[in-house]
């Protein structure tokens, strides 16, 4: 009668302002910081300069660093390669099968190898090739890089604060770093001068971190902290502590990298969001897991504290991690993830046990397929994300196989998830 | 704003098709060169845009396939040319009057004035439109078929019929151009 039903629908809504113009910009602020306050700070991810492009401009700014990545996806090692160095009986076989590989340059001036010298060489590679890669970038992919790098930048500083409390030297675990989050030497050496409380921390914060990439992370662990500081809490933060700094930068990482995503739209934000919600969801699953046996998962701090550390993007969130916040012990954990066959899968993997395969071995699994087919497409940023971590993956394999020959235990040496293999079990199902 | 819009100067036009249709045949035609070659060299430079730079990132960790994915290039250049070959044909056909008179003659060749002058105009419309086409999916295809040649070589002929068929669209154009504007010429006298 006069209006249509949509119209009543719409003036019924309105419960906060009656009378119009004037309240309206002081009611809006008002409603707005309600849901400020009642919701958890949240973080402004600043916007990208321009996006990606779609097919048709995508070669302009970003072309030719896509094009070197492509062509680098061609030095992972092969099955062949694979094959060859596990039938070696020393180290120095695999000095010789690696000498045919990608690995070539970096192994030359090498004598005898270890694992250790292995890794750290094959990752001073991947170091050199990004670093090329993030000079030949500009935004809006140049900051897609960078974010890559934050990861890294993290586990330095907590390394380094880690370190520093069990009273190591500062250089030598300097040189223990990650070179790909490496920051000023300067900064890295200050992080420890600080002491592990409160105040501590926000000191640190304030005099060190706030210059790096990764201070903001730090800025809203501290407001967190503070906001739910009480006594009781304290005693619990400070057994696991380093730990849960740990998470909770890395929660919030994912989600300001997951913003940044979505804002650059396009194909990158379909595949690379994917990519994010499902790392959020194993950094989900494995808090929960970890939490079993310690003091974190008793029912009091369950909601305050461990639900603070499951981050706010994924397919768990927010469902599936408010049910996690009441898991007790490994059933009612499968029992939640039964409702997600994607993790039920997995779940299966662990609970069924046996020494054949951990549940890490599963997440690596489903990661590099996941990450394998982000090579699929063209014109779009997720194969530089996919590259540095299958590229990691294939060090970790080098790595095992290395071991395994160094401790003679041939039988586990094939426990490795080998990428880009054409004998992936998912491959060879799809061939069926 | 009042309703009753009648234009009182002496300048004044009946409507849009007084407008066009005094817009001078040459212009038409002139019009249409202009376009048929400008609008194929930007289809041909986005195309190679698109392609080169990927076969120039590709080319650091894979060098063999430097030559082999030139012919992409080759193929974007085709579109360009086609414009340059209509432009050519085109401008030969526009022809300025024997005699310099103010007005033309009552017997002048209007019919065949007015089409010369749309149909070089369509003609090169025809042209221009269909190699920005062509020419950037020309250059999206050789993107990926040097990307994928990189990583593995029998790719490469495969990949190159997408782009033999890519190409073809400009072929359509030129073919549709040169019908259009074959029985075009301007006239250079009055008849009779």
């Amino acid at each position: 009668r006069g209006h249509s039903r949509w119209q009543t629908k719409l003036n019924r809504r309105k419960p906060i302002f009656r009378s119009g113009t004037c309240l309206f910009p002081a009611v809006a602020y008002y409603h707005q910081s309600i849901i400020q306050s009642t919701l958890s700070f949240t973080m402004s991810t600043p916007a990208p300069k321009s996006g990606p492009g779609d097919m048709s401009m995508f070669n302009v700014l970003h072309g030719f660093p896509e094009a070197l990545i492509r062509g680098m996806r061609n030095s992972f090692l092969l099955d062949s390669d694979y094959h060859h160095l596990t039938q070696c009986e020393s180290l120095e076989d695999v000095k010789l099968n690696l000498t045919e590989s990608d690995y070539a340059e970096s192994l030359a001036d090498l004598g005898a190898i270890t694992p250790n010298e292995l890794q750290k060489k094959a990752i001073e590679k991947l170091v050199v090739e990004f670093k090329y890669l993030r000079t030949q970038t500009v935004e809006p992919l140049s900051t897609f890089l960078d974010f890559i790098t934050y990861e890294y930048m993290i586990e330095n500083i907590m390394l380094l604060l880690k370190g520093t409390l069990s009273g190591r030297d500062i250089d030598e675990l300097i040189a223990q770093c990650h070179p790909l989050g490496l920051m000023k030497a300067s900064t890295m050496k200050s992080i420890g001068l600080f002491e592990a409380s409160a105040k501590g921390y926000s000191d640190l914060y304030q005099t060190v971190l706030v210059d790096t990439p990764v201070g903001k992370y730090f800025a809203m662990f501290l407001q967190e902290s503070s906001e739910s500081a009480g006594g009781e809490t304290k005693g619990v933060l400070e057994e696991v502590e380093i730990e849960i700094i740990k998470s909770s930068l890395i929660k919030y990482w994912i989600e300001d990298f997951y913003n940044f995503v979505q804002k650059l739209g396009g194909e990158t934000s379909v595949i690379m969001g994917e990519i994010l919600r499902v790392r959020a969801d194993t950094n989900a699953i494995n808090i929960t897991l970890n939490s079993f046996g310690t003091s974190l998962n008793e029912p009091e701090f369950r909601t305050s504290d461990r639900k603070r550390l499951y981050p706010a993007v994924g397919h768990l969130y927010p469902a599936g991690t408010a049910m996690l916040t009441d898991v007790s012990d490994e059933d009612e954990l499968g029992r939640v993830l039964e409702l997600f066959p994607q993790y039920s899968t997995i779940w299966n993997i662990h609970s069924a046990g046996g020494g054949e395969k951990s549940i890490d071995d599963a997440f690596y699994e489903r990661d590099v397929q996941m990450l394998e087919l982000a090579f699929e497409g063209q014109f779009h940023f997720a194969v530089f994300y996919a590259y540095v971590k299958l590229k990691e993956q294939e060090i970790r394999n080098m790595v095992w196989i290395t071991e395994c020959i160094l401790q003679a235990q041939k039988d586990e040496i094939n426990k490795f998830v080998p990428v880009f293999s054409q004998h992936a079990p998912w491959r060879m199902a799809k061939r069926r | 704003m009042s309703t009753s819009a009648t234009c009182s100067s002496e300048f004044c036009n009946a409507g849009w098709a007084e407008v066009l249709t005094h817009m001078s045949p040459y212009g038409y035609a002139n019009f249409g060169i202009a376009f048929g070659l400008g609008l194929s060299v930007v289809g041909a430079a986005w195309g190679i845009w698109l392609t080169g730079s990927s076969l120039v990132g590709a080319a650091v960790k894979a060098p063999r396939i430097r030559s082999k994915n030139l012919i992409s290039v080759i193929f974007c250049e085709a579109t360009a040319i086609y414009g340059v070959i209509m432009a050519i044909i085109l401008a030969n056909k526009v022809k300025k009057p024997d005699e310099a008179t103010y007005y033309l003659d009552e017997d002048w060749d209007f019919a065949g004035f007015y089409y010369a002058g749309y149909g070089m105009f369509s003609a090169g419309l025809s042209v221009g439109l269909t190699n920005i086409a062509s020419g950037i999916s020309v250059g999206i295809a050789g993107s990926s078929c040097a990307i994928a040649d990189a990583q593995d070589p029998s790719l490469f002929v495969k990949i190159l019929i997408v782009e033999i068929f890519a190409s073809a669209l400009g072929i359509f154009g030129i073919i549709v151009g040169i019908i259009q504007s074959n029985s075009c010429t301007f006239p250079i006298s009055a008849l009779g």
